[in-house]
């Protein structure tokens, strides 16, 4: 792909050039298509959701026209997706959840990529007792298992989004560390790499201009998978109790009413929250999975 | 020494500091939480200033952090956890039977999928681009990439509330009250409360079987050794065993990760199910404040993840001889 000689000028258009070819690829692979169709859809409720809500989610109480609350009302004209036990909104609920969902999943996942990415290229490049200590962390973190440390500090702090972003990437990092590490190592050892080092280039200038740009795809998966990771382990986490307590999110709604005892009955209340989380982490796979199809070579040359 | 041997001892050492680092991380952070589960009996009267000494001295509360961590130390290696402060128990008779629970579970549905979908994935590698293969990549992306208690939820609305085929909570009738082991796990009522969770898990880990063995027949599919029996006359049949054969390494060292992580990754799981195990009982513990039974739970399952990655790492060294021993398995 790159190689010394070229200018960086050069490189940009030829990485927007193959940044259009992937996207091209992408919407051919019918899976993908509809993945990103959904991730399209995601974004604009986790950005609108809020404000195009009628109800306030948490403060607002459903009303007859008499001032009585509404209690567990199937979908009807006034409210499309019924109303919860406690007498809120669920279609309210379901759209200002996105925002959380949305937050912790685009942030945990871009962190989660960016220090696995930084983590594996240091690592790679630079071999002996540096990646020795790295390795010997990200074994650390395997080691120490995710959703019980996990809940353990989120009762020692009381969880708000950035916290629960931060713990995600703190566990998750690993994943693309390793699999970077693994792509810097076979990158390393490639003529250009070599010549770049032989004709002078710093250890920064090789590691980020010579050898990222190789291992960026790889990058990149991870970093979309660690967004599915991100939003899956943050439902998870709000189901069983140990979400921000102050908004609402889907996995908190699901908590809700698995918690009321009325799982049996509210399936409106139900199933907006657990479709959402599922189609967005399902999409993101799928646009994962054809991109993973066209930049593994092994897969790819057949 | 022989290289593999200076691996083995490298990396024994490597899991016996990591085990270390991870029980101590588990004890600084419970001490870190605040209050405790005496607070409430003290403040509401229930226990007197004298007997709350009483009580912090047998749990060891008093002595300085240092002592308490070495005391802490010694009794994780002999397995002694202690007491649970709210049940009065060892914690060991807690959670013994809560891990048996949790096993039962979670070994078959994991050597059921392990087998079942490795083989389909095989197949689908090798029918590359047939519907059955973009079918089966479809169902089990979705499988694998939805939390496993959503699954779990649309499992129960589908089959518990909708077709009232299986209960919906709890490994048995609440009036039955079985005797010994075999009455435990050998009922037509247990089976019944079976089938759910031990479905959903299978389900649950088929993708990443199945994605593993897929991508190793794809990727064996064009190469030499492959043309050389395509060559001596094998039927396709005979060539998928070759290649699948040749592809066995990656899910027999994913099955032994995954075995390790199974505690942990099912906690929502028998939440959602009311599965009498391991992770429900760590849930229920923190939300009482329980630290005993906390520390155990989470020892527990560190170990668990511990020894299964040592067991990954040396059995991918052991088979695979391209392989570097100095760490060049990922």
């Amino acid at each position: 792909m790159s190689t010394g000689s070229i200018s960086i000028g050069e490189r940009i258009i030829s990485r927007t050039e193959s940044v259009w070819s992937h996207l091209r690829f992408l919407a051919e692979d019918r899976l993908a298509c509809a993945g990103l169709i959904t991730l399209g859809v995601f974004v604009f409720l986790g950005v609108t959701g809020p404000t195009i809500a009628p109800y306030h989610p948490i403060e607002d109480y459903v009303r007859t026209t008499q001032g009585d609350i509404v209690r567990l009302a199937p979908p009807s004209t006034d409210t499309p997706l019924g109303t919860t036990e406690y007498g809120k909104d669920v279609l309210s609920q379901f759209l200002a959840g996105a925002q959380p969902t949305l937050i912790v999943g685009l942030l945990g996942g871009v962190g989660t990529g960016a220090l696995g990415f930084l983590v594996g290229l240091v690592s790679g490049y630079f071999g002996g007792w540096v990646d020795e200590l790295l390795m010997r962390l990200t074994d650390l973190t395997f080691s120490l298992p995710f959703m019980p440390m996990a809940l353990l500090l989120l009762t020692f702090i009381t969880p708000n989004v950035w916290l629960i972003t931060a713990i995600i990437v703190s566990f998750l990092w690993k994943m693309p560390a390793r699999v970077v590490r693994s792509e810097v190592l076979s990158t390393r050892e490639r003529t250009f790499v070599k010549s770049a080092r032989a004709s002078g280039a710093s250890h920064l200038r090789t590691m980020f201009l010579h050898i990222a740009p190789n291992v960026l795809p790889i990058g990149f998966l991870y970093t979309a998978y660690g967004v599915a990771w991100a939003i899956a382990a943050q439902a998870s986490l709000a189901f069983l109790g140990f979400g921000d307590p102050t908004t609402t999110s889907w996995g908190r709604m699901l908590r809700m009413v698995f918690e009321s005892g009325t799982i049996r009955i509210a399936w409106w209340w139900v199933l907006p929250p657990a479709i959402g989380i599922a189609a967005v982490t399902t999409s993101v796979f799928f646009i994962g999975r054809a991109y993973e199809e066209m930049i593994n070579p092994e897969i790819q040359n057949q | 020494m022989s290289d593999f041997r200076r691996f083995l001892a490298k990396r024994l050492a490597v899991s016996a500091l990591l085990t270390l680092i991870s029980v101590t991380i588990i004890f600084f952070v419970l001490r870190l939480l605040p209050g405790s589960p005496f607070e409430t009996l003290i403040t509401t009267g229930n226990l007197s200033p004298e007997q709350a000494e009483e009580v912090f001295a047998l749990y060891g509360l008093d002595k300085p952090l240092w002592q308490q961590y070495l005391v802490y130390l010694k009794n994780l290696l002999t397995f002694q956890f202690g007491y649970s402060i709210l049940q009065s128990r060892p914690v060991w008779a807690i959670l013994g039977p809560k891990l048996a629970n949790t096993l039962v579970l979670l070994v078959p549905a994991l050597v059921t999928t392990a087998i079942v979908s490795t083989a389909v994935g095989m197949y689908a590698g090798w029918n590359r681009g047939s519907t059955a293969e973009t079918a089966s990549i479809a169902v089990t992306t979705f499988l694998r990439s939805t939390p496993v208690f959503i699954t779990a939820i649309f499992f129960l609305i589908a089959f518990s509330y909708t077709l009232g085929m299986v209960p919906a909570f709890g490994m048995r009738r609440v009036t039955a009250t079985p005797n010994g082991l075999l009455d435990t796990y050998l009922s037509i009522d247990f089976l019944h409360h079976y089938l759910l969770p031990f479905t959903v898990t299978v389900l649950y880990y088929s993708g990443d079987f199945l994605l593993l063995a897929r991508n190793g027949v794809v990727e064996k599919k064009g190469s030499e050794f492959l043309k050389l029996h395509r060559a001596k006359g094998l039927t396709e049949n005979e060539q998928l065993v070759r290649a699948g054969r040749n592809s066995l390494l990656p899910v027999v060292t994913y099955f032994a990760l995954r075995l390790g992580m199974i505690f942990q990754g099912l906690i929502l799981l028998e939440v959602v199910f009311g599965w009498d195990g391991i992770g429900r009982a760590l849930v229920l513990a923190i939300e009482q404040q329980d630290y005993p039974l906390v520390q155990a739970a989470v020892f527990i399952m560190a170990l668990a993840v511990i020894i299964m990655n040592l067991l990954a790492d040396v059995l991918c060294a052991y088979l695979d001889p391209t392989v570097n021993a100095n760490g060049g398995a990922v």
